[in-house]
């Protein structure tokens, strides 16, 4: 800088200077520079491969050099195991999310108008959402199974004759279920209930209301949004889950995602596999759709995942 | 008729004077649902054998066996080399949403917002499978990169919704008043801007890092043989065959996750990490 010499570091630096000014000169520039990256990874990483997902599914077993073709969808809706799977899906996916829906409720309901420690609380329905999804189902395992602690606790207390094993079964399923979707249906009822006014609430009360019709008039329609919003964040996780199937379930319960999984590590038949993948992402489709037109508050408030 | 009109009264009468307690209690069972299975968990790590609840004397022997067991360690140290890097590059990408969201007007911002939440919609299973397609058919075998690829995708979101709301709130006039003080663009971002996003990118980093360390869905289909992550182990371990090494793990996996989540949780209150 004292002399007149120029280094390399300034040339650079002012290349680079030029390139701002450049990019600068143009407010689209910018944002072209800023968003790049992301965009780009999320479309040739995320979009890319869910495009060539469809793709596949609409090709024969030999992938996509051979014919084009609805083979795999028509097998799907012929085939009385598919559609068996599929019921079973369908109806465990409603029973979880009716029974989140109602035991949620009442925790957020709590955690608002029935306590003072919001934080506190808030924390102990978090926590065991962020911990480990295998290992809450294997927390299930250890009380579920054979001689497991739910059998001793029972034989103790005299309501057992012998040691009884609770696991390989669709109420092992459901239970698995409940307990991980729970926190996620929590927040946004949370949320919903903490923004309403209290006042609406009191002034129903004021002009003559029981409690249950002030819940059923006033609290109810106004938490609409976040219900439906807990609705869809618990129903679809649950229709595409494997995990907790494959643990709780065994062989005995088989949902869709578990024969998504064997169809690409067992049985190798890739589009069929994608085939089936894709009547997950319709119901997930359908399922915003639906529950966007009945008012669901999904990214307002509420909702995370 | 008039039946069904007592009922209701004796209804509400209930509900007036009892509906406190039955509502703590209902929400005491509900809480006391979430954490039992997580405290058996912890008690049956000092069990001598997966049989014995409550055990009748506790023991550390299996922490010993964890902490000698090179596969357990190693699926640590693959969480750990993925997880680090995922953090960095998620938060960097979240933040370069963060800010064009905030700054710029742009055709399609909805859109964008759209596609940085969808991988948070999308079934894992489906994502997971997908991607596998995708690696096979561009020929990339499947590794360190693929699941690290994977991991980026899984948490950009996450990464995007803790940030966006720091940078929003953050006052630009701050940024205008440094510069007519003098200060440079570069000088004004490292003195001004950076330490008032901070809070936010390190909240970001502890949710991204916990999400990629606990991923399991993404990392089953997409990893290859070298790089099993604690969850893919965990997984192998359930499925053939339980010992209480499986407890110990478990409960050290807790122990660490719970005291990130804390920290963010303290670092952001509450209610950010639950994007509420």
């Amino acid at each position: 800088m004292s002399t007149g010499r120029i280094s390399n570091s300034e040339v650079l630096f002012g290349q680079l200077n030029r390139l701002v000014g450049y990019v600068r000169g143009n407010p689209r520039r910018k944002v072209a520079l800023v968003l790049g990256a992301p965009v780009l990874v999320l479309l040739t990483l995320f979009v890319l491969p869910l495009l060539s997902m469809l793709w596949l599914s609409l090709h024969t077993e030999t992938g996509v050099s051979g014919e084009f073709t609805l083979e795999n969808y028509r097998q799907l809706v012929a085939s009385t195991t598919y559609l068996e799977i599929l019921r079973t899906t369908l109806v465990l996916t409603a029973e979880t999310t009716l029974i989140v829906t109602v035991i949620g409720y009442v925790l957020a309901y709590g955690i608002v108008r029935l306590s003072t420690r919001t934080n506190l609380l808030l924390l102990l329905v978090i926590l065991p959402f962020w911990t480990n999804y295998i290992i809450r189902m294997y927390a299930w395992i250890n009380i579920l199974q054979p001689d497991g602690a739910l059998s001793s606790v029972l034989l103790s207390l005299g309501l057992l004759g012998e040691p009884t094993g609770f696991l390989y079964n669709r109420a092992a399923v459901l239970v698995g279920f409940v307990y991980v979707w729970l926190p996620l249906a929590v927040l946004p009822f949370y949320a919903s209930l903490n923004n309403l006014d209290d006042d609406l609430v009191e002034a129903a009360m004021d002009l003559g209301s029981g409690p249950i019709k002030t819940f059923l008039t006033v609290t109810l329609p106004l938490t609409k949004g976040g219900i439906i919003a807990g609705i869809a964040l618990v129903a679809i996780p649950t229709f595409g889950s494997f995990i907790t199937p494959v643990l709780l379930g065994g062989t005995n319960v088989t949902m869709i995602g578990v024969v998504i999984e064997r169809q690409f590590n067992e049985a190798f038949n890739w589009p069929l596999g994608s085939a089936l993948g894709m009547v997950v992402t319709a119901f997930v489709i359908l399922t915003l759709v639906l529950s966007t037109k009945l008012g669901a508050d999904l990214l307002g408030t509420g909702g995370e995942a | 008729m008039s039946g069904a009109r007592a009922l209701y009264k004796r209804l509400e009468r209930f509900v007036y004077t009892r509906g406190r307690t039955v509502g703590r209690s209902g929400m005491a069972l509900v809480l006391a649902y979430l954490w039992i299975p997580i405290l058996v968990l912890v008690i049956m790590s000092f069990a001598p054998d997966i049989f014995s609840f409550p055990p009748t004397d506790p023991t550390l022997e299996w922490y010993v066996t964890f902490f000698n067991n090179d596969e357990a360690i190693g699926s640590i140290m693959t969480s750990l080399k993925v997880a680090l890097p995922v953090t960095v590059v998620s938060v960097f990408l979240g933040l370069l949403v963060a800010f064009a969201v905030d700054r710029y007007d742009f055709v399609g911002k909805q859109q964008l917002q759209i596609l940085t939440t969808l991988p948070l919609i999308v079934p894992l299973i489906v994502v997971g499978v997908a991607l596998v397609l995708f690696f096979g058919a561009i020929n990339v075998r499947t590794g360190y990169w693929t699941v690290f690829v994977a991991h980026v995708i899984r948490t950009i979101p996450f990464a995007t919704l803790v940030i966006i709301p720091t940078v929003v709130s953050f006052d630009e006039t701050l940024e205008e008043a440094a510069m007519d003080l003098g200060s440079t663009e570069a000088q004004t971002f490292r003195r001004v801007t950076f330490p008032n996003i901070l809070p936010g990118i390190t909240a970001s980093s502890l949710l991204v890092f916990t999400i990629s360390f606990n991923e399991f869905v993404f990392t089953f289909f997409v990893k290859g043989p070298g790089t099993t992550t604690l969850p893919t182990y965990i997984w192998s371990r359930v499925r053939f065959g339980l010992t209480p090494e499986v407890n110990v793990m478990s409960t050290v996996f807790i122990v660490i996750a719970g005291t990130l989540i804390l920290l963010a949780a303290y670092l952001t209150q509450a209610n950010k990490i639950t994007g509420l």
